[in-house]
């Protein structure tokens, strides 16, 4: 019970230097009790005071006090690498059976994942240099291929087979994959506070207003929920854009290459010249955010002003035409104005700035930033586990499985987001057919 | 080789047409013409307008629907005439040659429905040769590519095929065919030299073997991988998916074979040629595949709801309250009930009750295929997703039914049109139903394109033109009629292209 509680301290105050370049100076958000050591701390720099102050802890416990400043130490140990998980449990297992009367800890190796401790990991993925976010738990730091390299060799397998020999002749070209624009280091990204969110809606309103998006599509969606919480209803919000993701699924099934990354900055974008609107990106993305137009646009917006085409020439920009796959571009017009590079319609008009937008790789960039002044806040990227390596961080608890959608406070129908524009919406209405497709709200 | 099939009645088809036939031509060209006016339809409204397919994110729809369940549907069915066309080729199965031909012409069918379903899901079919262009750079990445890859190809083996088992017979009974569909037979007969047959015969065998060899590729392989690769929706993902989707395939393409014999076999009176004991084999495949597609459910929904992931565990639950797959088990279980008993007990065997239960096979298995499309779309992703998300509602609408029931109308329609074109039963012996005598015909040197003359075959009695080609079946119909079966009062009235024929439905 104290090793639990000690090691999950130890953890969160490894998690808050992050890999951001050198140790952080200020400590603020840290917990007083903790020592703020900066980075490259061990075990040895823990002082007297910090015993004192663990052992006034352990006290008000029942429990053998010597023994709970001993597993805090190597706790911390463990979680800044020096200990092996096997070793730390291995060296109190007598005593901790003899105090509580029970140990189920593991006592031997059975799986690297099981023991590979947060801080090894970390640094793991410290060192590959391509994960730019301080503290958030991800899956990159795994050794097997990734999904872009397998599906990669599978579709040259496939061809293979298919075309027996012919694979062997555009083997050079297996390296263009569904992405245009020479490479650079940005990776425009955003970090999202839930918990300052309030569900507005004001950046579903302004992306509509910005982009010109049909009825009833929501290229910024925000997800409106309930948690129980042992009897305790919390509500939760959660704004939901294309998370722009560095392994993006959609590029991959894309039989047009129409959806692509763009090398640039990372934007992942439609060619809507070349779509032919078949959906497979849709069943492909998990995160639901592609909905292919039907050109109706609604009365709040007054028609999309900004750039249609990118600064290499594809039409990327604005509401795609009439069976054409959309989603949300990180407002690529205004990435590819000087004017208004670095801006988003949606974290412009956020009254809580709960939407920071900018470039991930860049330690200054205000999401970089938000996210260092924000340390000790909870945070998650969106379904990590499925692998696409989302550009969103949000700050804040992940909701559980068993959140509960809720409609308000606002609904997408107060703020008249899914009524057609009144001229752009003849045929449609008066046929009355597409009914069940607004209406699919039950379950 | 088939001592009992009798070309004159063979080739009957190709010079009566019976008033039957032509009501049948009608009736499927206003239904294609329905469709026809659907699509137009959904072209100028829209597909997410004017169908019911919706966005699955905010909107709680379905992108995937009934235009994917049916073109996975065509892909299964395309396997079941090439299955048994291997089998008479390869595996030298003679019993079932009378039905090879009109198998492999519902193969090549099946494949262009199963493209047009393709093309009818598409919101900008214009561009679909976007997809042709790109292929060399898709196709290490996306698994539509392969499947592109892998339909075209299948497309074009067993076109291939078909052409080339054709060829031998075409060029032999050329003077006996329809003088005003020449231009088709010369495309066929291009660069034919008698000397061709057996290298032709040859070039069959392997192209048989390896369109065998696509059938557990297209359908065990690259269409479930179609699915299955995509993490994003768990109701797709499962390493039987391969072989379960094989199955079913195999099962409805047996029954679509079961029900195209049968009405050939009613149609033109082949009661005597395509025995009972040919559907009777056919009865008994079908029974077993349709257990194998059973037991593969009770994996599915054994393994979805013991303990599964709970976003497993919600798609098979929601599975389990949806009406359609009761109806689809229920179809199923009561067609092998029925064709398990005619086995036990085989008086209790009927044509028209194979072809009925044949009729609910395929539907169950169309049901069940649109089911494995919508059942992941309506709970998309992974928890917390598939909550917060709604639900997605689906069923089509007019104009998506119109399209895929017209899509198996274009099917009839192209049966009713290929059986005025070519034999629908192979003739082995084809030249022995000209009159002249197979050696007098020319060397095959004589000219590289015989397909301009197709007089030579008749020796030195015809000059080649058209004019005579087209009196020439007429003639040798009148002066040497094959009359094996009693129909004979019949025969000569119904010599001839549009003389009501009494022979055939009026017969009953």
């Amino acid at each position: 019970m104290s090793t639990d509680g000690d090691e999950t301290t130890a953890r969160q105050d490894e998690s808050v230097p992050g890999h951001d370049e050198g140790p952080e100076p200020d400590g603020e958000g840290v917990d007083p009790g903790m020592p703020d050591l900066g980075y490259t701390w061990t075990t040895g720099d823990l002082d007297d005071d910090w015993e004192t102050r663990a052992r006034q802890k352990l006290e008000t416990v029942d429990f053998d006090t010597e023994l709970g400043v001993e597993l805090s130490r190597d706790a911390m140990a463990l979680a800044q690498g020096e200990l092996s998980r096997e070793t730390f449990n291995e060296k109190h297992h007598a005593d901790v059976h003899e105090e509580f009367g029970v140990d189920e800890r593991p006592t031997r190796e059975v799986g690297a994942v099981t023991y590979e401790s947060s801080a090894d990991a970390q640094r793991a993925s410290t060192s590959e240099s391509d994960e730019p976010l301080p503290g958030v738990p991800t899956s990159s730091g795994r050794t097997f291929p990734s999904r872009r390299g397998l599906l990669k060799s599978m579709g040259a397998a496939g061809a293979a087979s298919v075309t027996a020999g012919l694979a062997g002749c555009m083997d050079g070209l297996a390296d263009t994959g569904p992405e245009r624009g020479e490479a650079g280091d940005v990776q425009f990204g955003m970090a999202i506070d839930t918990d300052r969110c309030i569900a507005c809606m004001l950046c579903a309103e302004a992306c509509k207003r910005e982009n010109d998006t049909d009825a009833g599509t929501h290229w910024m969606h925000v997800f409106r929920y309930e948690e129980d919480e042992y009897g305790e209803v919390e509500e939760g919000y959660m704004p939901r854009p294309c998370q722009h993701c560095s392994e993006p699924s959609c590029t991959y099934v894309c039989p047009t290459q129409a959806r692509f990354k763009r090398n640039d900055d990372g934007l992942v974008l439609t060619d809507y010249d070349t779509c032919i609107g078949c959906k497979y990106c849709e069943v492909a993305c998990p995160y639901g955010v592609n909905s292919l137009s039907k050109d109706e646009p609604t009365d709040i917006s007054p028609g999309f002003t900004g750039s249609e085409t990118d600064r290499h020439g594809n039409t990327v920009g604005g509401t795609p035409p009439e069976g054409i796959m959309g989603k949300c571009t990180f407002c690529v017009h205004r990435q590819d104005d000087s004017a208004q590079r670095g801006t988003t319609a949606c974290e412009e008009e956020c009254p809580v700035d709960a939407i920071h937008f900018g470039d991930m790789n860049d330690p200054d960039s205000k999401p970089r930033q938000y996210l260092r002044e924000n340390r000790q806040e909870a945070r998650f990227k969106l379904l990590d586990e499925i692998g696409n390596e989302p550009n969103i961080v949000y700050l804040g608890d992940e909701p559980s499985k068993d959140a509960d959608p809720i409609d308000g406070p606002y609904t997408y129908e107060d703020l008249g987001m899914e009524r057609p524009a009144e001229d752009g919406a003849d045929e449609v209405v008066a046929d009355g057919t597409d009914d069940s497709n607004a209406g699919g709200e039950g379950s | 080789m088939s001592p009992d099939i009798d070309g004159e009645r063979v080739l009957r088809p190709l010079h009566n047409t019976t008033k039957g036939h032509f009501a049948l031509l009608v009736v499927f060209g206003l239904a294609a013409l329905w469709l026809l006016v659907a699509w137009v339809y959904q072209l100028r409204g829209g597909m997410m307008t004017v169908t019911n397919l919706g966005d699955w994110g905010t909107a709680g729809g379905v992108p995937w629907g009934l235009y994917i369940g049916a073109f996975v549907w065509w892909i299964g069915i395309a396997h079941g005439g090439i299955a048994i066309s291997a089998a008479v080729t390869v595996f030298k199965i003679e019993r079932f040659r009378p039905i090879a031909r009109i198998a492999e012409v519902l193969t090549v069918f099946a494949l262009g429905m199963a493209a047009a379903n393709i093309v009818f899901s598409l919101g900008r079919p214009d561009r679909i040769f976007n997809t042709i262009v790109q292929w060399p750079l898709t196709v290490y990445h996306s698994p539509l590519a392969w499947d592109i890859a892998v339909i075209t190809l299948y497309l074009v083996l067993s076109l291939t095929y078909i052409t080339l088992s054709l060829r031998d017979e075409i060029y032999a009974l050329r003077p006996r065919l329809p003088w005003w569909l020449g231009p088709i037979y010369s495309v066929i007969l291009l660069g034919y030299r008698p000397a061709e047959s057996e290298k032709v015969e040859q070039i069959t065998w392997w192209l048989a073997v390896a369109i065998l060899a696509l059938v557990p590729l297209l359908s065990g392989g690259v269409v479930p991988w179609l699915f299955g690769l995509i993490a994003a929706q768990p109701g797709w993902f499962g390493a039987a998916a391969g072989p379960s989707m094989l199955v079913e395939s195999l099962t409805s393409a047996m029954a679509f074979v079961i029900i195209v014999v049968a009405a050939f076999r009613y149609a033109y009176g082949w009661e005597d040629m395509i025995e009972e004991a040919i559907l009777v084999d056919l009865s008994k495949v079908l029974a077993l595949l349709v257990l194998a597609t059973i037991w593969f459910v009770i994996h599915d929904v054994l393994t979805g709801l013991y303990l599964a992931p709970a976003h497993i565990d919600v798609i098979t639950e929601t599975m389990l309250t949806l009406p359609f797959f009761w109806l689809a088990i229920g179809g199923l279980l009561v067609s092998f009930t029925y064709l398990a008993a005619t086995v036990l007990r085989p008086d209790w065997f009927s044509i028209p009750v194979l072809v009925v239960v044949s009729g609910v096979v395929a539907i169950s298995i169309l049901n069940k295929k649109v089911m494995f499309i919508v059942e992941g779309l309506m709970h998309p992703s992974v928890p917390p997703l598939t909550n917060l998300y709604p639900a997605g509602e689906y069923f089509p609408n007019w104009v998506e039914w119109s399209l895929v029931l017209g899509s198996i109308v274009l099917v009839g329609l192209g049966f009713v049109i290929v059986s005025k074109i070519i034999p629908m039963i192979e003739l082995e012996d084809a030249g022995e139903l000209v009159d002249e005598p197979r050696s007098s015909r020319t060397d095959g040197d004589s000219s590289p394109d015989v397909a301009a003359d197709g007089g030579v075959l008749s020796g030195g009695k015809l000059n080649g033109s058209a004019a005579d080609t087209e009196r020439q079946p007429v003639n040798s119909a009148i002066s040497d009629p094959v009359d094996t079966t009693g129909r004979g009062v019949a025969e000569s009235d119904t010599v001839g292209l549009d003389s009501d024929s009494a022979t055939t439905e009026e017969d009953r």
